[in-house]
């Protein structure tokens, strides 16, 4: 062995790597974007999820200490909890409250939530949850069990009777908390996966899609035949027109495979049309055809493509709500979540196939979809025309 | 200028920044010519071509092609255009890389195709990808590539570059042989034996035409025995423009 040459070449691949400025101030930088994207969405405090409360209590006369009103006692629980902005509401508004996001979650306390608890020693209340994300309610129902807890705990302050404490319990079946939860969609058998997997296969189109589309234009322009292209009567809208639909087409077969090993594989629930979700998948694709060409633009090898990840793709994973609800986001990031194509894809893909929504509740995010993939398709036919004159 | 030119370029520049890529040149081609624009690397062969087919739009100066302002779409139908490199699908063969670019030209029929692809001698190897094919090989699908929509115009930049000597004369002679069924060709070369192989010649340097000529004209007036000293005369008289 010849050290020398060892080193030789060594170096010869240092002065190469040196030479693309691009490469090396993204050696540094990309890591460290992405790990900031993560550690802000891993450290972020939740904030306060909107919860409805119907406090229909009425309350009991106690001969020692006057009216106690644990349902108002409970809200103030909760209030205290700091997890909740709560939001009084009557029976009648829950669901439409609900459906439209006004609340995530609403706390049913009964008329005589008061009486029974003092006479059992056992909170009983209902809790009526969106429930298209499983992680907020199970946050929700957490604290609201906490709550309860407290509340009950202050009852054997107050009320003094009974010693036998709140937290112990006597066994699984007399829990003395008992929060019946009842969804507006979904349900309890819904997790995690159910939440990830609509917006995970339509991330997989769009990410492959933009791919292909970057590596054949760059191509295009590297082999020489983009300039052949140019000297025919071939017009820029014709050239992206063409990629789109043909690049479009894989990326639908790919994703009705997908689509449809999830839901028979995996098992994960879907309501509302399959069609839809082709849809809105073949939007999001076209989306990623046009980010690919756009992106060529600035690449000169197939390797400064796959530098787009940490810059394109990553970004769009991490901020579009695909893993994190983008409710859930610091307040400060989530402006940046609406500026990404797959959050209006994520939420179209969500609808439908957790709430079972059709056309015409989806329809304001399939239109800034449209207008994102219209916008990105005038961009990148200019950008062409950019480059050949 | 006659109007039977199927070229004219009146006075045309293009600066890159401070460069002076072509600076106003003239040219008028007329039908079934071959016109050989001859230059050393750099001399802005490949940028006055660009200009000619509105790949390029000039600083100032205007071009016309078939009697039509340059730029326009339509007119390229009927222009063939050959790149310097081979620009070629790889993963397509040879008659799909073909058959594309004469739809991309609106003026697709198989028998033109197959006629192309026959007068490149490539009939053999039409199924073959063109990843598997050598460079010779590729040069040749790139011009049935130009061939097959049957331009009246063809702009060959540079075709004969790593080409080996016997291909280059089958190339000059499928060049004459479109010569004479009326196609246009304007070939450039840094190659000088090529030259005497065209109709006329325009030799180019620093994006200036010098002069302008048959290849025995040009010899005579530079009063020099080869076309080297021929180019070498006309361009340290620094006398822009072809005079006639």
């Amino acid at each position: 062995m010849n050290l020398g040459r060892v080193f030789t070449l060594s170096q010869r691949v240092m002065r190469q790597v040196l030479r693309d400025h691009r490469t090396v101030a993204l050696l540094v930088f990309a890591p460290l974007l992405v790990l900031t994207l993560g550690a802000i969405l891993f450290r972020a405090e939740p904030p306060a999820i909107s919860l409805g409360v119907v406090n229909e209590d009425r309350g009991v006369q106690h001969p020692v200490v006057g009216t106690i009103a644990l349902g108002e006692r409970m809200r103030d629980e909760l209030d205290r909890s700091g997890a909740f902005i709560l939001i009084p509401l009557s029976r009648e508004e829950v669901d439409d409250r609900l459906r439209e996001s006004a609340v995530q979650g609403v706390v049913v306390i009964p008329p005589d939530f008061s009486a029974n608890t003092l006479a059992s020693r056992r909170v009983v209340l209902y809790l009526r949850l969106e429930g298209s994300n499983p992680t907020r309610s199970q946050a929700i129902t957490a604290q609201v069990t906490r709550a309860a807890m407290v509340t009950l705990a202050t009852l054997t302050l107050t009320g003094g009777s009974a010693k036998n404490s709140a937290q112990t319990g006597e066994d699984d079946t007399g829990l003395p908390v008992s929060v019946q939860t009842t969804y507006l969609f979904g349900g309890a058998e819904f997790d995690t996966l159910d939440f990830v997997a609509p917006v995970y296969v339509a991330f997989l189109a769009m990410f492959f899609v933009f791919l292909l589309a970057c590596v054949a234009f760059l191509r295009e322009r590297s082999q020489g035949t983009m300039e052949r292209l140019a000297a025919t009567p071939a017009t820029r809208t014709e050239i992206v027109l063409g990629y789109m639909i043909g690049l479009g087409l894989f990326a639908l077969v790919q994703v009705t495979v997908i689509l449809f090993y999830t839901v028979w594989v995996l098992n994960v629930h879907y309501r509302g049309s399959l069609g839809l979700l082709l849809l809105v998948i073949t939007l999001l694709a076209v989306v990623g055809v046009n980010l690919g060409i756009l992106a060529s633009a600035f690449a000169r090898t197939e390797f400064q493509v796959i530098q787009f990840i940490p810059l394109v793709i990553i970004p769009q994973v991490l901020l579009g709500g695909t893993f994190w609800a983008v409710a859930d986001m610091p307040a400060y990031l989530q402006p940046v979540a609406h500026l990404m194509p797959i959050y209006y894809a994520n939420q179209a893909l969500r609808d439908v196939m957790l709430k079972g929504w059709g056309l015409a509740e989806i329809w304001p995010n399939l239109a800034v979809l449209i207008g994102i993939a219209g916008a990105l398709f005038i961009l990148s036919a200019w950008m062409i025309r950019r480059e050949v004159t | 200028m006659n109007s039977n030119m199927i070229l004219e370029t009146d006075e045309i520049c293009k600066h890159f920044g401070n460069i002076q890529a072509v600076n106003g040149v003239s040219l008028s081609v007329g039908h079934g010519e071959i016109y050989g624009l001859l230059g050393p690397n750099g001399s802005g062969k490949t940028t006055l071509i660009r200009l000619v087919i509105g790949l390029l739009r000039p600083t100032s100066g205007s071009v016309r092609l078939m009697g039509e302002r340059v730029p326009n779409k339509a007119i390229l139908a009927h222009v063939g255009y050959m790149t310097q490199a081979s620009a070629l699908y790889e993963e397509l063969t040879v008659a799909e890389n073909v058959t594309f670019f004469a739809r991309m030209f609106g003026r697709y029929d198989p028998a033109w195709v197959k006629e192309a692809i026959e007068l490149v001698d490539l009939h053999s190897r039409s199924r073959s990808l063109v990843r598997t094919l050598s460079g010779g090989l590729r040069q040749r699908t790139s011009l049935a590539c130009t061939l097959a929509h049957k331009p009246r115009l063809l702009l060959l930049d540079e075709p004969t570059v790593g080409v080996d000597p016997l291909l280059r004369v089958t190339f000059w002679s499928y060049f004459r042989q479109l010569a004479e069924s009326g196609v246009t060709l304007i070939v450039s070369s840094h190659v000088m034996d090529e030259a005497e192989r065209c109709d006329r010649l325009g030799f180019l340097r620093q994006g200036k035409l010098l002069a302008e000529g048959s290849a025995n004209e040009l010899r005579r007036r530079a009063g020099s025995g080869t076309l080297e000293e021929a180019f070498l005369y006309f361009g340290s008289e620094k006398v822009a423009g072809g005079s006639q």
